[in-house]
């Protein structure tokens, strides 16, 4: 098989030992999928930098939304099911999903009814929807993805409590 | 006048649309901190990313694994910071090879010897299938190179960096490189069966 690199002529054998390596330059894909443990890794360890940078619509609505969030915590803690720490099926998961959003939808059309329209559009909010969205879509994608859900119920938190300050001022 | 306004102002031809980059609009998203688009950058780059890490490191498949996820993760944190300057991909693999030149230092200042560790990643043929055995026998070879020597001839006979760059990324002179380059090629020579 080395035949083919003529290592025995010094003349030629240096580039074509060199030929040869450059070949080597292909793609590898390791034996098993990494995504999961990199899903895990990196929604444990959230950067300052990406938490800042995912508090939209600026600083201003930084201190009442986090405020607001821990508030509304506590009611979302009641009205969602607690997650089971062994349920990792697909079809679990798919189902807290829905029942989540049904429960976010109910809560926004409570808290909605008492704001102005114009309140319930800013930059701020249509993020945190698309979030949501991409979120969702990311867990019809990946629907034994746990980490999403709990993303999911946390920015439904957030925009929860956008809402109330809204709702409030 | 009015050829003097034609010569110009010549008529321009369509032109092209700039084809979009997947990469940069999905690093954006992903630095805002949308996992799903990180997810679709690291469906798309595994390959790329791995192969370079699995080469540095002498085809061990874990450490290879470990090294892959651990660039992914710091990518993940870098992004924030990343300026868009280079191609996400070219970053992405920079920072890929520096993981594991990284952990080579690192290993390398631990009393233990590695040289012929590794070889076990060697019966999955790369992404297109087409692992030949004359490729298999060359890249056994590399992957039993001594550490240092087969990182500087990865990166600069298969990988195509200059001396310079290997000098920095593995803290040494550019005589070193050019020394272990030729020090690697003897040795691979040899391990082919030929004279060193």
């Amino acid at each position: 098989m080395t035949s083919k690199i003529d290592i025995d002529n010094e003349a030629s054998g240096d580039a074509s030992l060199r030929m040869a390596l450059r070949q080597l330059r292909s793609d590898r894909m390791p034996a098993h999928d990494l995504w999961p443990r990199i899903a895990a890794d990196i929604a444990a360890k959230p950067t300052r930098e990406h938490t800042a940078v995912r508090r939209v619509g600026g600083s201003r609505f930084v201190p009442w939304a986090i405020a607001a969030s821990l508030l509304l915590a506590v009611a979302l803690a009641w009205q969602l099911r607690p997650l089971q720490p062994h349920d990792g099926e697909a079809v679990l998961i798919t189902h807290e999903a829905r029942a989540m959003t049904r429960e976010y939808q109910g809560a926004l059309k409570v808290i909605s009814s008492s704001v102005p329209a114009s309140a319930t559009s800013t930059p701020a909010l249509r993020e945190l929807d698309a979030s949501a969205a991409q979120i969702r879509g990311a867990l019809a994608r990946d629907p034994d993805a746990r980490f999403l859900l709990d993303r999911l119920r946390h920015t439904y938190s957030l925009r929860l409590a956008l809402t109330q300050r809204a709702a409030l001022s | 006048m009015l050829t003097a306004t034609v010569t110009e102002f010549p008529i321009e031809a369509p032109r092209a649309v700039p084809p979009v980059d997947v990469d940069q609009a999905l690093a954006r998203s992903a630095a805002r901190g949308e996992v799903a688009a990180f997810e679709t950058l690291y469906r798309r780059h595994i390959g790329r990313v791995h192969g370079v890490i699995a080469r540095l490191v002498g085809h061990h498949g874990a450490r290879a694994e470990d090294l892959t996820q651990e660039t992914f993760v710091r990518a993940w944190q870098a992004l924030p910071g990343y300026r868009f300057e280079s191609a996400f991909g070219t970053w992405l693999y920079r920072l890929a090879a520096n993981t594991a030149l990284m952990e080579l230092r690192a290993r390398r200042s631990r009393p233990q010897s590695d040289g012929d560790e590794g070889l076990e990643d060697f019966g999955t043929p790369d992404s297109a299938g087409h692992a030949t055995a004359l490729s298999l026998d060359l890249e056994r070879a590399v992957a039993t190179l001594p550490p240092r020597a087969r990182a500087v001839l990865v990166l600069y006979d298969v990988e195509g960096w200059k001396h310079e760059e290997i000098a920095e990324a593995l803290g040494m002179a550019i005589g070193s490189s050019k020394a272990q380059l030729h020090r690697a090629r003897g040795l691979l020579r040899a391990r082919l069966g030929g004279k060193p």
